[in-house]
């Protein structure tokens, strides 16, 4: 019996690991974008997450623009629309703020533009969450679908224990992989995907080749932006949330993107799914309140004890 | 077809190049010599737009190129293979090459300069899958000047190509050098630290010394001159 | 203390005495309660920054995460009254103990990371600590009433009483501050922010100084969450652990002025009063607009003015006046005058080499030393020695290796094999700031001087690496100037030099540990003819006086005329070793040089 029950809650981590550590990739892409390949330490990665949230929410809530879609379709498109929304958002960003502390203007100072990077986007931080609670107010709201509630029952699988499949995380979980799927071919096959990756990799060889290094960088920075905005569209059909959510979750991006390994986009969706797997597999063990608790000491632990090779470059250009 | 004027250039406060002037014609071969800190890839960096010039013009194929930004002048036809590589790591040797290409000329002609490279530099056809940066010195070299010659140049700009490469490789290097420029008729602006190997194929050189034009001419006059030794070695004065 | 510290410091104290008395004669003249708050806040979210500046500004490790100090002191005070009746004059001294030692289990592992990474780790510490909190239960505490007691408990009916106790808090942090910024500490802190590799080499314990520096800021941190919970009379994890309280200390300091002791004065005086009055005002219709107002204050600030309101004020007056600090070093340094000799017996001629120094063997002796960078052997069994006295030229074409070699000599990187004795002293495996206590002296290809401190300051640096007191540091830093020639602009902020006068500069700092062996290198970059001529006759003056040296160049040119041997480096072997006149007539130097077309052609 006890078995049973310990097979049942196994399975069901498993599952939930699985889903919603896809989702978590997905958001670790976009810092994996912005914060691995490009190197810029964006303290606001969790409020465009929030951004996300918030701009599904307005979509498709009763009597918005895209109520049309009903409840199960909408929340997912209301999703994917934040996208082009947040890329808007995160370019201008980027052009009127982030440019000024990083890329070529900071190349070879001497800490690279972090201490202006993590101040003006603490900053951003600040004004986003703050001008969120004015914005949206502080009560948690939640795109409602029904599918939150309804759970894909496989089997009993092993006596009685039976394994349930939220079917909006699994919605959530194949649109996160589409986007990633989408995403990765645009940076690994065109054109513009290559050149945001050799002016992330070289600005200096880049502006010789005649790539136009800022817009790049505003590119890149837009899209990072654009696809955690969408994992916190798709986030939105199963938590409420309010304006100061991102803070959640901005330990839990870096924790996967430098787990995944820096520069990678690959490495940043794995690392997310570590993660994903880990928060669920803690919530077997440890009260509610302290599974953020065991990722931050995760995140500690990767960053302290992974060796020094990883972070080479910050390690032996100190 | 380059003509820089009366060009001066202050890096932090330091001056770096001080009125210095030459001009290479179409066509032609033109080596830059000159010791370390001398301003050399300063005088690179300018052209290429990375760096802003105190005061001074510089113009390619009748344009004023100061007017233009900095990554619009590969879309001119100016190459510029810059000193230590600097070749894209993360890339593929192929990605590198198509990042070359991304001006439109180079886009244009993409498959005959990609067999074009290939055919003088095998290796990278080889080791078109690879990663740049786990490339050897001197294959990456090549690959900086094939990623140079995939924007269909006019002008080749190449910082001390040698540098850190075994002779031998040096020398493969300096012959793929003179057959671009030779059978391609690409323009050659070459800064060079091996001074003979290089003057030996130009037309004309200049040797710079601490931000001063201080001599040039062709081939005879520079191997003649012991400031061209004495820049290197330090002799004679003593 | 260091030299001139003792009148601006005194200048300090004064204007920080009439400011506080002024700000408390001003209390008196507020009776609305929510502005009594508000004048108590401001010396709080001061203090605050005063004590993130500790860390964050003069030693640069910056950190978003000082809430933990804040809420530690906070909660330690009011859980220490509501389960031992302790009163927070004794419960605010033990909320500093268990901030400091916060602070070392927060530092030995965190202090491996650098940079950005540092700074995210340090913003995980309260989020962890604030969650543990929500579930041990202790979301909202409330402080138990001792009416009968107010005194003992610190539990005032008259708000005025809070600022007062605010203000003396300030007073002393301020002082505290001061104290660090005028001592090694604070010369040991700057110099590790500015560059922490040539703050090693010039003897700094990086590690212990960080250390030294999170400890007293997490006591001072702790000292302001316990009062601050005082006043307030409830905790919740939230309000002490959040991240708008770590965001407080950096807005503050930032605003006003990163690494002044008065940047977070300044800051709080102006942002704490804006944000609170604004909420008051505005909260109901804009909650939250104080954060709002944070945000874009340290965004505008960090876009206009980098570095804070005090710095670029202070910049625009002193550019007004005429450059000051053109005073002679002897002025200033009385010790060393008239005797010529300093406390602890340093000469100040140069340090006399002692006699059982001078053997018959080499001075340093490096053995068959390799270095490996993945596939590339940057150093390949490099042998050579330097006699006691010599003058060493390492030349060789551009990446053969010279800097590598040094990073190893100082144990900046590790050697894959061989060995380096200093006078029969193994140096390898030892850290930078040990290999410079052995007597290493070093300079680096790109000055890394610290601009905003006086030339003198810069050079002290050297001294204190060398474990000097404050007073023989600073004479032996002036002697090192004097040795440069540079005695005469010992005042100059260091930003206002040359970069000839700040490679000598460099090379000042150097001598001031006191070195037996200069390790310089590329000291001639970028100079012009004759700049390199007296920089070179700098250096032969050195040279006459016993020192060792060994110089890397690119270019044998001036060299030919400093050095009593040449070691040549290729592709990170010896090609040659010898006098300079053999080496340069050695056709494989003329080929690594010029190329081998070169021999061929000359010949023919």
């Amino acid at each position: 019996m006890d078995l049973e029950i310990l097979v049942e809650n196994v399975l069901n981590a498993v599952t939930a690991g699985v889903t919603i550590g896809c989702i978590y990739g997905l958001m670790c892409i976009g810092l994996g974008l912005i914060f691995g390949i490009m190197r810029i330490v964006n303290f606001a990665q969790g409020e465009l997450l929030m951004l996300g949230m918030f701009t599904s929410f307005y979509l498709v809530s009763e009597g918005r623009i895209l109520s049309f879609l009903g409840p199960y379709w909408g929340p997912f498109i209301g999703a994917m629309c934040a996208a082009p929304a947040i890329f808007a958002g995160g370019a201008v960003l980027h052009r009127f703020l982030i440019s000024r502390v990083s890329g070529l203007r900071t190349v070879g100072s001497l800490d690279e533009g972090h201490f202006g990077q993590l101040v003006v986007t603490l900053g951003i931080s600040l004004i986003l969450q703050n001008g969120g609670q004015i914005l949206f107010g502080s009560t948690p709201v939640a795109v409602r679908t029904p599918l939150s509630s309804q759970a894909f029952q496989i089997g009993p699988v092993y006596q009685g224990a039976t394994v349930f499949l939220n079917k909006a995380k699994l919605v959530a979980f194949f649109v996160a992989i589409l986007t990633a799927v989408v995403l990765y071919v645009v940076l690994e096959y065109t054109r513009l995907g290559k050149a945001l990756r050799a002016a992330a990799d070289n600005p200096t060889a880049a502006t010789y080749m005649g790539i136009d290094v800022d817009r790049a960088y505003r590119i890149a920075f837009g899209l990072g932006s654009g696809i955690t905005a969408v994992a916190g569209g798709l986030m939105a059909t199963y938590i409420s949330f309010g304006p100061f959510v991102g803070f959640d979750y901005v330990i839990i991006m870096y924790s996967g993107v430098v787990l995944g390994g820096m520069g990678s986009i690959f490495g940043a969706f794995w690392g997310g799914v570590t993660v994903g797997f880990v928060q669920q597999f803690s919530a077997l063990v440890l009260p509610p309140q302290l599974q953020n608790a065991a990722i931050f000491v995760v995140f500690l632990m990767i960053v302290l004890l992974r060796p020094q090779g990883l972070f080479g470059r910050s390690a032996e250009r100190a | 077809m380059l003509e820089v004027r009366n060009l001066s250039v202050a890096y932090g406060g330091l001056r770096a190049l001080s009125d210095v002037s030459l001009s290479v014609g179409e066509r032609q071969f033109v080596t830059l010599v000159g010791p370390n800190g001398a301003g050399k890839s300063t005088l690179f960096k300018t052209i290429s737009g990375v760096v802003p010039p105190a005061s001074g013009s510089i113009s390619f194929a009748g344009e004023d190129l100061l007017a233009r930004a900095p990554s619009d002048r590969a879309h001119l036809g100016i190459a510029h293979v810059p000193e230590g590589r600097q070749v894209f790591k993360t890339l593929t040797v192929r990605e590198n090459l198509e990042m070359g290409a991304y001006p439109k000329a180079g886009h244009a002609r993409w498959a005959q300069t990609l067999d074009r490279i290939h055919a003088l530099f095998p290796i990278l056809q080889e080791r078109a899958g690879q990663l740049a940066g786990t490339l050897s010195g001197g294959e990456q070299q090549m690959l900086a000047i094939g990623r140079g010659l995939a924007c269909a140049p006019r002008l080749l700009m190449l910082d001390e190509p040698s540098m850190g490469l075994a002779p031998s490789v040096a020398d493969t290097i300096f012959e793929r050098i003179s057959q671009i420029h030779r059978e391609d008729g690409v323009t050659i602006l070459l800064v060079e630290q091996r001074v003979a190997e290089a003057l030996e194929r130009s037309d004309h050189g200049y040797v710079l010394e601490t931000g001063h034009i201080v001599l040039e001419g062709g081939y005879e006059t520079l191997l003649a001159d012991d400031r061209v030794r004495r820049s290197y070695l330090g002799l004679t004065e003593a | 203390m260091r030299q001139g510290a003792g009148p601006s410091l005194r200048r300090n104290l004064t204007v920080l005495a009439v400011v506080a008395v002024v700000y408390l004669l001003a209390t008196v003249f507020v009776t609305n309660s929510y502005y009594q708050l508000i004048m108590t806040l401001v010396p709080v979210w001061a203090l605050f920054g005063v004590s993130w500046n500790i860390l964050s500004g003069y030693g640069g490790q910056l950190s978003f995460g000082h809430a933990s100090f804040f809420g530690i002191g906070a909660y330690t005070v009011t859980l220490a009254m509501v389960y031992w009746a302790l009163t927070p004059w004794l419960g605010i001294p033990l909320g500093m103990l268990l901030g400091g030692l916060a602070a070392v289990l927060i530092g030995m592992p965190t202090f491996r990371l650098r940079g950005h990474y540092f700074a995210l780790s340090m913003l995980a510490y309260p989020l962890a600590i604030l969650y543990v909190m929500q579930y041990l239960g202790f979301q909202e505490v409330s402080m138990p009433m001792y009416r009968a007691d107010a005194l003992r408990y610190m539990e005032f009916a008259e708000p005025r009483i809070y600022t007062l106790i605010a203000v003396l808090l300030l007073i002393g942090g301020v002082v505290v501050s001061m104290i660090i910024e005028n001592s090694r500490f604070g010369l040991a802190l700057l110099a590790i922010r500015q560059n922490e590799l040539a703050a090693e080499a010039a003897g700094i314990n990086a590690r212990r100084w960080k250390m030294l520096s999170l400890i007293v800021s997490g006591m001072l941190g702790a000292l302001v969450g316990g009062f601050y919970a005082r006043v307030l009379l409830v905790v919740t994890p939230e309000s002490v652990f959040g991240m708008l309280v770590s965001a407080q200390a950096v807005v503050v300091t930032l605003f006003g002025g990163v690494a002044s002791v008065w940047g977070p004065v300044i800051g709080a005086a102006i942002l704490v009063p804006l944000a609170e009055t604004l909420q008051a005002e505005l909260g109901t219709y804009l909650p939250g607009i104080q954060g709002v107002v944070y945000g874009i204050a340290i965004i505008a600030i960090m876009l206009l003015s980098p570095d804070g309101l005090f710095w670029t004020i202070r910049d625009r007056l002193l550019r007004r006046e005429t450059p000051h600090g053109v005073g002679d070093v002897t002025a200033i340094v009385p010790a060393a005058g008239t005797d010529g000799r300093l406390s602890d017996g340093w000469s100040l001629a140069p340090p006399p080499i002692p006699a059982s120094a001078r053997r018959s063997g080499p001075l340093l002796q490096v053995d068959r030393l390799s270095r490996s960078f993945g596939g590339l052997r940057a150093v390949s069994e490099v042998s050579f020695e330097i006699a006691e006295g010599e003058i060493l030229g390492i030349i060789g074409p551009n990446g053969a290796g010279k800097t590598t070699l040094f990073n190893v000599l100082n144990g900046v990187l590790s050697a894959d094999e061989g060995s380096a004795r200093l006078d029969g002293r193994p140096m390898l495996g030892k850290k930078t700031y040990e290999v410079c206590r052995m007597g290493v002296g070093r300079t680096f290809q790109v000055v890394r001087s610290f601009s905003r401190l006086p030339v003198l300051d810069n050079v002290i640096v050297g001294a204190y690496g060398a474990g000097m007191s404050d007073r023989d540091a600073i004479a032996r830093a002036a002697q090192a100037l004097r040795q440069v020639g540079l005695h005469g602009r010992a005042g100059v902020e260091a930003g206002q030099l040359t970069n000839k006068q700040l490679r000598l500069m460099e090379l000042a700092r150097a001598l001031a540990g006191n070195p037996r062996l200069l390790l310089l290198d590329e000291t001639l970059a970028g100079l012009g003819r004759e700049e390199c001529d007296e920089v070179l006759a700098v250096l032969a003056r050195l040279r006459a006086q016993g020192m060792t040296i060994c110089i890397i160049e690119h270019t044998m040119h001036a060299m030919m005329r400093l050095a009593d041997r040449f070691v040549v480096l290729d592709h990170g072997r010896v090609l040659a070793t010898g006098l300079p006149r053999t080496v340069v007539e050695d056709e494989s130097v003329i080929e690594a040089y010029l190329g081998k077309k070169w021999l061929t052609r000359r010949e023919a």
